[in-house]
């Protein structure tokens, strides 16, 4: 299929001889919409009753409004049943058009779903147009293979949330937060001793996590660890980096001032003024701020590394998959993904849900998020540390929840069981090995 | 033999042969409802268990054997579940069946009035869904909001961290399992307590019987066989009936204390729809469970005690 | 039970036998007010906690010391509740209507004939019980999928249009009706399709009733088929919307609270005009 372009005649038959060698599979994606068609987009924010809901039928509102010919038939379904609900709609042959996948599944429905990659999909020049502005490390966190599955649509990265007034009950610096695990551990048994909150929690091990392990991810990342080796053939559960690790997590533990408890147990503290410090995503960010109000000074640090190296931050969240197979469809689906990562679609997510912009020019401008960004300086620590940020690695294979499920048991029972971490660790990483693909 | 009764006019060929067909075609909506949406899955489940598929038509399924089975079995928390869930059963067992019989023959002697009251407030937690009763429990012990520990504070207590706990977590559950049922259990051992011949009673009074004797040698023979119904559904349901609460309140946690056996095979096999994983976890169920119903049917025929 | 009589002022046998019944009557009392107490408050404080402004959720008084509507009016906005409640209603009296004609007809077929068969038949059918949802869940669902209908609530009742449960009591129930009657009503030359509908079933009031009480509050309240079935809460039932509100990202009690009230009042109420039945219902269930 030969795009059309406006010039006429020779100069653009010129055109297209000379490009024609270069193309050596066409774009399947169709150039334009240009009669009525309805497109599936699979949602896990429109199954919560909250902010997230709201703001996504706003944004589906308004491209629609923009796109007539373009119909959005939204399919709420919850974030940890997103890949099971895709792979059973495909197995009964209703296939969605567009998802917001989580990253931990990424590789699973790109292999075994057959997520469309976008440079399969669409022009090469359109793709460069639309991800100019967009942060290399976020174009990153959709690539498997070098091609371009998901657009990172909604995520963010670890922050450390942090109570100043309790820091200056304990009598710590509350300008001068903890940039390493050992300030934390610090800080956190001041002010545990000294105001009897709770000193530090985060979405990392046990209840924290909440079923998914992207921000433990970054914690072994940050001491040369991780999950994955980098040909995506073995699991690194017992590398020594990663044992160190937890091992760090379990002594935090230990030490008392790092407890198990469910998401929304510790956010609870949190928001109570009783917790000191907390390790999670910035789009927590919005629901903090709010509880926080007349109750307590929050601020936001970096995420702590290890010694004096720089913390990895990896990502959380979701991208945006083209699953359809029909060439209308397919251009229908990117349209509504490029306006939902575009400028508007990012100030909107970020402004009213409270997840990163990928499009950092946006936090400076007056039309779009400069003015929230200045009620909201919090946002800024989380934008300085995007550039070092590495994808959340999503297990290969049709096992990769069992996958993850075995890793996260394996790391509660090892920080919080007291079970020894290295033995725990490597057993887990052969059971769960025999469970990656052949 | 189609039928008891034959017509009386002459029949003829057709209506026989309809005749014959008669209790088929009454079977046949209840039948091909088991048949297609139980027995067929069932077959199915069994077959694709020694596969590994991801279920979509462009993808052959890959025979792996019992590989399924003994990944199911060699997980870490598999033993812990198989503990947890006799755990559940012993803990379901006094609340589901001891306690209220206990207050079904205690409270035996109230007057109707204030006996049809208290069933009636009792039963109340039957009624309520599991998502509510899970929700509402949650509020109640949450560890920073709750009633119960703002009570327990105002007593000089600390704080308990019921569902977060992993010391306390299973007790909780069994506790919230418990709750809703034991206005049921409670209700059936009364009903079947008045069924007792009240002749029976008043003759052992008269020879000088004391209540405890009583109780051990004619309530509770005459009552085994509910005790024995109740005992043996609390054993084949018991996980079943915590399922909800542990994946709305708990998820298994912390540390895996309130997995059991049906969780676990959600949390690794139903819920991810690998359908290796589910299927092998369905033959599992379904012939543990089932090997266990044969044995208890079989114990509760032998114990029961009927008046005769 | 036992007609002991107080007399007072004789202390021994009879008297220390009657002393002692007062006392099992005021014990069974506070054993039976503390069980009540325990089954009732949690749904009372789900009410009271659903009435409370957003702002003294947390407050420990047994009554709202300001009773709003704030919850409710939050909760009818962030989920489609008159939408859910629709959907339930809809779906729980279906399935009950269904689960007893095809009940009735099961029954009646092994009740009236014996054939070959019938007794593995039934044993099979009884056997279904014991297989929970979760087994077959996700079969069922590429079914009703690949019937197309996954979007319709037909999915939410297709795979109840027959339940153990129905077939066991209307057995029970029918096994029981008086031969001569339906003798009778043969000699007269009745078909069976009569037989069932016109003689038998009307006889059989209070185990219809009964069944129906119990098929309609279990629909009602189920869950983790729909769950799975949900794509758009306006189509999904009302037991969604309340999980709805927990989120790993924490949970709104109040908004919770009024969600959860608005799911159980419908039964609430129908427990509260039937509720003689509907005691007597799960009884009979139990005690068969």
């Amino acid at each position: 299929m030969l795009r059309r372009t406006l010039l006429g005649g020779l100069p653009a038959l010129m055109l297209s001889a000379a490009l024609l060698p270069h193309t050596a599979m066409a774009q399947t994606a169709a150039p334009s919409v240009d009669a009525p068609v309805t497109i599936s987009f699979y949602n896990y924010n429109l199954a919560s009753a909250g902010l997230g809901g709201e703001a996504t039928r706003k944004l589906i509102a308004e491209f629609m409004e923009a796109n007539p010919n373009i119909i959005v038939e939204g399919v709420a379904v919850g974030s940890q049943d997103m890949a099971s609900r895709l792979q059973a709609d495909m197995a009964a042959n209703r296939i969605p058009d567009v998802a917001q996948v989580v990253f931990d599944s990424l590789a699973f429905v790109a292999d075994n779903l057959g997520a469309v990659a976008l440079e399969d999909a669409i022009p090469a020049d359109e793709l460069a147009a639309h991800f100019e502005g967009m942060i290399p490390a976020g174009l990153n966190l959709g690539r498997l293979d070098d091609k371009t599955y998901a657009l990172a649509y909604t995520f963010s990265t670890p922050v450390l949330f942090y109570n100043a007034d309790l820091f200056v009950e304990a009598g710590l610096d509350p300008d001068n937060p903890p940039r390493n695990w050992q300030e934390v551990r610090d800080a956190a048994a001041a002010i545990a001793e000294t105001t009897g909150a709770g000193g530090f929690n985060g979405s990392l091990a046990g209840g924290g996590a909440a079923g998914f392990d992207w921000a433990l991810q970054g914690v072994l990342l940050s001491n040369g660890g991780g999950v994955l080796s980098d040909d995506r053939a073995t699991l690194t559960f017992d590398d020594p980096a990663t044992i160190e690790a937890v091992q760090m997590l379990r002594d935090l533990h230990e030490a008392g001032i790092y407890e198990n408890m469910p998401s929304e147990v510790m956010i609870e503290q949190m928001n109570s003024g009783r917790m000191g410090m907390l390790l999670t995503t910035s789009a927590q960010q919005n629901t903090l701020i709010r509880a926080a109000e007349g109750q307590y000074d929050l601020r936001v640090a970096a995420m702590p590394g290890f010694g004096d190296r720089a913390a990895v931050p990896t990502n959380s969240g979701s991208g945006l998959v083209i699953l359809s197979e029909d060439p209308v469809k397919q251009r229908a689906a990117f349209e509504l993904m490029k306006f939902l990562t575009s400028e508007r679609g990012y100030t909107i997510i970020t402004s009213e849900i409270g997840y990163l912009p990928l499009r950092p020019s946006i936090v400076d401008d007056p039309a779009y998020l400069a003015d929230w960004v200045e009620a909201n300086p919090l946002v800024r620590p989380n934008l300085a540390q995007l550039e070092r940020m590495q994808p959340w690695a999503a297990y290969p294979g049709q096992s990769y929840r069992q996958i993850a499920r075995i890793f996260l048991d394996a790391v509660e029972l090892a920080v919080f069981g007291g079970a020894d971490v290295e033995q725990t660790l490597t057993a887990a990483q052969s059971q769960a090995q025999s469970l990656m693909p052949r | 033999m189609t039928s008891t009764f034959t017509p009386s006019a002459a029949p003829r060929l057709a209506r026989r042969g309809i005749a014959r067909l008669a209790p088929w075609l009454f079977l046949l909506p209840a039948a091909l409802t088991f048949v297609v949406w139980v027995y067929w899955p069932l077959l199915d489940a069994f077959r694709l268990s020694f596969y590994e598929w991801n279920m979509l038509p462009r993808s052959e399924p890959r025979f792996v054997g019992m590989e399924n089975y003994a990944n199911i079995f060699e997980l870490s928390k598999f033993s812990q579940a198989l503990k947890n869930t006799v755990i559940y059963i012993v803990g379901l067992l006094p609340i589901a069946v001891l306690i209220p019989l206990a207050i079904a023959i205690y409270t035996q002697d109230l007057p109707e009035r204030s006996r049809n009251i208290y069933r009636a407030i009792i039963f109340v937690p039957m009624i309520i869904a599991p998502v509510v009763a899970a929700a509402v429990w949650r509020w109640l012990l949450d560890p920073s909001y709750g009633l119960v520990n703002n009570w327990l504070g105002a007593l000089g207590f600390e704080p308990v961290r019921f569902l977060f706990d992993a010391d306390t977590a299973i007790w909780t559950i069994i506790f919230i399992t418990g709750w809703k049922l034991i206005g049921f259990s409670t209700l059936i051992l009364s009903a079947a307590n008045a069924n007792i011949n009240p002749s029976l009673i008043e003759a052992a009074r008269m020879d000088g019987a004391s209540n405890w004797q009583i109780i051990r040698d004619i309530r509770l023979p005459l009552l085994s066989s509910t005790i024995l119904f109740l005992t043996m559904i609390t054993i084949l349901l018991g996980a079943q009936w915590s399922f909800a609460y542990i994946v709305v309140l708990t998820q298994g946690g912390p540390l895996g204390s309130t997995t059991n056996i049906f969780h676990i095979l959600w949390d690794f096999g139903f819920s991810s729809l690998s359908v290796g994983w589910s299927s092998a976890a369905a033959i599992i169920l379904v012939l543990g469970f089932g090997a266990l119903a044969f044995v208890l049917l079989r114990l509760v025929d032998r114990y029961s005690f009927h008046d005769n | 039970m036992t007609t002991d009589t107080l007399t007072a002022g004789r202390i021994t046998g009879p008297a220390r036998g009657a002393l002692k019944f007062r006392l099992d009557r005021w014990f069974g009392h506070a054993v039976l007010i503390a069980l009540a107490f325990l089954c009732l408050f949690p749904v009372y404080w789900m009410i009271v906690t659903s009435l409370r402004p957003a702002n003294e959720i947390l407050e420990g008084s047994l009554w709202p010391s300001n009773a709003s509507l704030d919850n409710y009016r939050y909760a009818l906005g962030a989920i489609p509740v008159r939408a859910m409640l629709i959907n339930t209603t809809v779906i729980s009296v279906a399935v009950t209507a269904i689960q007893l004609v095809t009940g009735l007809l099961a029954a009646f077929a092994f009740v009236r004939w014996r054939f070959a068969g019938d007794k593995i038949i039934y044993a099979l059918m009884v056997l279904t019980w014991l297989v929970p949802l979760q087994v077959v869940m996700i079969p069922n669902y590429l079914l009703v999928a690949k019937l197309g209908l996954l979007a319709s609530i037909i999915a939410l009742i297709l795979p109840h249009f027959a339940s153990a449960l129905a077939v066991m009591l209307l057995v029970q129930a029918m096994r029981s009706f008086p031969r001569e009657v339906m003798e009778a009503a043969r000699m007269d030359g009745a078909s069976n399709w009569r037989l069932l509908w016109e003689i038998m079933v009307p006889n059989m009031r209070g185990t219809i009733a009964s069944l129906a009480i119990l098929v309609f509050i279990s629909t009602w309240n189920e869950y983790f088929w729909p769950l799975l079935l949900s794509r758009t809460p306006e189509n999904s039932v009302v037991q969604i919307g309340i999980q709805m509100f927990m989120t790993a990202e924490g949970t709104q009690w109040g908004p919770l609270m009024a969600a959860s009230t608005m799911a159980s009042l419908p039964i609430l109420i129908l427990y509260l005009v039937l509720q003689r039945q509907v005691v007597q219902s799960f009884l009979q269930s139990g005690l068969k």
